[in-house]
């Protein structure tokens, strides 16, 4: 009888140095959120928990264990007593798989280190009792694993299977997907956003609309964003197969200006619509970033 | 195959000719595959046509003709497996590998192994040469490659066993490097062993020579005597009268399949024995028995649990070493008149191993005779004026420690170059978000055991004010706030280090002493400083032995001499080595000096309580594993030289070579004159 233990094949993406960087941290969600157990996160009804919300007059059917006597018997009217309620919350990451994210210039695919960050936040938010689930797109819903407590292992056998290989957009699939996600939870978007910033909102509106807490994660390759080719070559478009001979010298300074620019556009109409958003350059190292963001995330949490 | 003359095989470069040859004014323009090309702006780009290679099969048959000429030139050899030989011919190059390890002591087997090396010398021929090799976790090569019987038989007589565990990797790499070195035809190693499952670990890279044969000798013989081992012994320190004890309990296994009853064991402290018990115990179980506590009368107190005789002595004894726990001595140097210093003694207040022996004193207070008691000074959010800085310089240059709480009123002379880092304005995070410790590194040893999740979240810990650090050269910064400024520098200076903390160890600027990680913070960093090695009662026969560390204890000088259990003096230090290998059972004494009679350290030796297990496997798994396959010593074979006919036989091979190459160059030619037309 063979003893071996078999891992399962998406626990290469979930980084150890990741892990112990974040580990330590939580990922809550900042808007409220249904759930069906008590939780991290605010939920939008009153319920049983610690923290006190506020009084309101007793109504015939009230328990009257809830009354609060000592009002009672300082006012001599009947109160009850409303909690805030905790929840655990849906979560989920929304995955870009088109052909442009399978690009990697001197280092790490894009796509590779998109599913070490969905792998991680996945890992983190699993280890706080919360549901967990992902769907993966290009210009289609190509993989749907729906929330669950007991998703864990799912999400990580499609982070596995799942190859770039077709041309992206984000309008359609997001859509539909806004019809999978009606409860309220947290939506990580991890996408290289090759679209414009107002088509890129657009997509997102409707996910925001039903009241989802959205993180965007935008992967960029170093290449990207800096341009730092040499050699005058034919450039080929990853996704449409287009060919464009390019100098890069003199490209290279309009080039980063126009991807400042696209940047730029994206966190202030990403900002406009209460999305948080963060831009990762996949050669800077993974543990170091998202520490990083979710520290400064959960900081701006509080401070709210 | 191999090949004579490989060098030719530089030529193949020339293959390269041809190509380009087919590729002449070919532009290189590779395709540069990009995510998007929607910030790319189209500009205009001088492209030629590619001009592709035409002529594949002329090419193929150019480049064909030229690998095969080559080829030829680089002469290459056919070896065929070389013929078997029948047993008894050519002389024997023998590797006897005798086990000596404590286990053959067990009943009759070290006779019946001596007796079989001595079989196998005696069936040595006139021509053949033989090494006797002892091992048991290293190896000894007793005598290298002889043919003379006497000698062989003396070193076989001189072996005998030791008190190491046993380990047939190493053997058999020593048996394969003398193997390797010899010029005779035939090749052997004989195994004399009981065959231990433990000492077997799989292959770990043992493979003999190709053609040498591997004989195992079995000793095993059935290990139905009774067979009792002290396998550990726990010690369990308590205070009686002002005088620190130690309670001794010795865990017992009984190796054998048969119970025992009434066995006595006892228990001997400084030479003598105090205190002995009876015990029964199932066969194939184990026991513990616990003695009456012993007052540990003076440093390097030793101890000895001991059975009674049995099959397999060797491991009827277990050693160990006691001293009376001394406290790591702290100087707490505070302003004083206030709490401030309070969360720090308590820390120091708490702890057994090791356990602090604190003093405070104000900074005018502190005398050097208090310096020279202590090894480790904490400045807690204190101004230290130039002579005292002075003296600290000189205290952690030979050695000692410090830990500086940088808090509001810390302040340092700029003359003297001790801390890792200068003292800069305080930093007032009252408003808004307090500061946040993170950054850390958790390679260090006083972070290290914050590194799991959940086990200390330095994240938690709320900082209202600390003082801008600026590390020196040399400093490491441990730690950072979330603004970017250093929160733990560390600093070697010359034998000792400091710590420096950018906020204070009170309540005044910071939460941390109300955390539950602040005492473990305190002591680490603490036994850190100090460089602080828990003693340790016993080592295993095989370990190394640092002799430069065993006798580091403040004041002392470097030990120069060790006696051994059997009484060997080994000079250690200046003249001979500082690092030497137990091999013995018992007690290892280290002496400054050879005339003195007065121990530095002493170090219990015990033997392997693994190597106690009997348990036996197969031989042919080491056969297999060092062969490459089960073998008979019937299926014994050796390497037989070539003849001068045969080795021309297996050259020919170029000649055919160039034929063929010749062959295709004149095709070459028909073809392009045909292509040409």
């Amino acid at each position: 009888m063979s003893t071996e233990t078999h891992e399962i094949p998406g626990s290469r993406f979930m980084d150890p140095k990741v892990l112990a960087r974040i580990g330590n941290l939580e990922l809550v969600s900042k808007a409220v959120v249904d759930g069906f157990i008590n939780g991290l996160h605010k939920a939008p009804y009153f319920g049983a928990s610690v923290d006190f919300a506020e009084h309101r007059g007793y109504v015939p059917g009230d328990d009257i264990r809830r009354m609060d006597w000592r009002v009672w018997a300082r006012t001599d009217r009947y109160y009850i007593k409303e909690y805030e309620a905790e929840s655990n919350m849906n979560f989920s990451v929304l995955l870009d798989v088109s052909k442009s994210m399978d690009y990697g210039g001197k280092g790490i695919k894009k796509i590779d280190y998109a599913r070490i960050i969905a792998a991680c936040l996945t890992s983190l938010v699993s280890h706080q009792r919360d549901r967990v689930g992902m769907a993966a797109f290009d210009s289609d819903i190509v993989e749907y694993v729906p929330p669950s407590a007991k998703h864990m292992e799912t999400v990580l056998h499609v982070l596995d299977r799942l190859k770039p290989g077709k041309p992206g957009s984000l309008k359609e699939p997001l859509h539909k997907l806004a019809e999978h996600y009606g409860r309220r939870g947290v939506l990580v978007l991890i996408s290289d956003f090759y679209e414009d910033p107002e088509a890129v909102i657009e997509a997102v509106k409707p996910l925001r609309f039903r009241g989802n807490d959205i993180m965007v994660l935008h992967v960029l390759d170093k290449d990207e964003l800096d341009f730092g080719f040499a050699d005058a070559s034919p450039f080929e478009d990853l996704e449409t197969g287009e060919q464009v001979p390019v100098v890069p010298d003199s490209l290279r300074k309009e080039y980063r200006a126009m991807v400042q620019a696209h940047i730029a556009a994206l966190t202030q109409s990403f900002s406009k619509v209460g999305v948080d958003y963060a831009l990762f350059d996949t050669s800077q190292p993974l543990d170091y970033v998202l520490f990083r963001y979710l520290s400064s995330r959960s900081r701006r949490l509080k401070r709210r | 195959m191999s090949f004579l003359a490989p060098l030719f095989f530089v030529a193949l470069a020339g293959l390269a000719i041809p190509v380009l040859l087919h590729l002449t004014q070919k532009e290189k323009k590779e395709v540069v595959f990009f995510p998007s090309l929607m910030f790319v702006r189209k500009i205009p780009y001088q492209a030629s046509r590619r001009r592709r290679i035409q002529h594949w099969f002329l090419l193929a048959l150019r480049v064909a003709a030229l690998a095969l000429i080559i080829l030829a030139f680089a002469r290459p050899l056919l070896t065929r497996p070389d013929a078997p030989v029948a047993l008894g011919q050519g002389a024997r190059e023998v590797v006897v590998l005798l086990d000596t390890s404590y286990s053959m002591g067990y009943g009759a087997r070290w006779a019946a192994a001596t007796e079989a090396a001595r079989g196998v010398v005696s069936r040595l021929g006139a021509s053949d040469r033989a090494s006797i090799v002892a091992f048991g976790s290293g190896t000894d090569i007793l005598l290298r490659s002889t043919a003379e019987h006497s000698a062989l038989n003396s070193a076989i007589a001189s072996a005998k066993p030791g008190a190491s565990a046993t380990r047939y990797a190493p053997a058999l790499k020593v048996a394969g490097s003398v193997l390797a070195e010899s010029q005779l035809p035939r090749r052997e190693v004989v195994l004399i062993s009981d065959f231990q499952r433990s000492g077997w670990r799989g292959q770990e890279g043992t493979a003999l020579p190709a053609g040498a044969t591997l004989t195992p000798i079995a000793v095993q013989g059935p290990a139905t005597q009774p067979n009792l081992s002290v396998t550990a012994v726990s010690l369990q320190r308590s205070r009686f009268a002002n005088q620190e004890r130690v309670t001794v309990t010795a865990g017992i296994t009984n190796r054998s399949e048969s119970a025992v009853s009434n066995q006595p064991v006892t228990l001997e402290a400084g030479g003598l024995k105090v205190s002995s018990k009876t015990f029964s115990v199932e066969g194939g179980a184990s026991t513990s028995v616990t003695f009456e506590p012993v007052t540990i009368s003076g440093r390097n107190y030793k101890g000895t649990v001991r059975l009674g005789a049995d099959a397999l002595p060797a491991d009827n004894a277990f050693h160990f070493v006691v001293s009376p726990s001394e406290p790591v001595r702290v100087i707490l140097v505070d302003r004083g008149g206030s709490a401030t210093g309070l969360y720090l003694a308590q820390a120091f207040a708490i702890g057994d191993s090791p356990k602090f022996d604190y003093v405070t004193r104000q900074p005018e207070n502190l005398s050097d005779d208090d310096l020279r008691r202590s090894s480790l000074v904490v400045l807690n959010d204190t101004p230290v004026s130039t002579p005292l800085a002075r003296r600290l310089l000189k205290f952690v240059e030979q050695g000692g420690g410090m830990l500086v709480a940088a808090g509001g009123r810390a302040t340092w002379p700029r003359d003297v170059d001790l801390l890792p880092a200068t003292i800069g304005n305080p930093v007032d995070r009252t408003r808004g978000e307090a500061a946040r410790v993170g950054g850390i590194e958790y390679g260090h040893p006083v972070f290290e055991t914050f590194r799991a999740p959940r086990s200390g979240d330095f994240l938690a810990v709320k900082v209202y004010s600390y003082r801008n650090l600026g590390p020196v050269t040399g400093a490491q910064v441990l730690a950072r706030f979330d603004a970017g400024a250093p929160a733990v520098v560390e600093r070697r200076v010359g034998a000792g280090r400091v710590l420096m903390w950018a906020s204070t160890l009170d309540q005044t600027w910071t939460d941390l002493p109300i955390r539950p990680l602040f005492l473990p913070f305190i002591h680490r960093a603490a036994t850190h400083l100090v460089a602080y090695i828990p003693s340790q009662p016993w080592s295993t026969v095989g370990q190394i032995l640092d002799t430069s560390r065993a006798g580091a204890h403040k004041g002392q000088s470097v030990p120069t001499l060790v006696l051994t259990p059997s009484g060997a003096r080994l000079p250690v230090g200046g003249d001979g080595t500082e690092v030497i290998e137990l091999t013995e059972q018992g007690f290892y004494e280290l002496r400054g000096d050879a005339k003195s009679s007065d121990n530095m350290a002493v170090v219990a030796s015990n033997v392997d309580p693994a190597e106690a297990d009997l348990t036996a496997m197969d031989p042919q798994d080491v056969v297999a594993a060092s062969t490459g396959e089960a073998q008979s010593e019937a299926a014994q074979t050796a390497a037989a030289p070539q003849t001068p006919e045969s080795r021309e036989k297996s050259q020919r091979l170029w000649w055919y070579l160039l034929c063929l190459g010749a062959a295709l160059l004149a095709a070459e030619t028909f073809v392009s004159n045909r292509l040409k037309t």
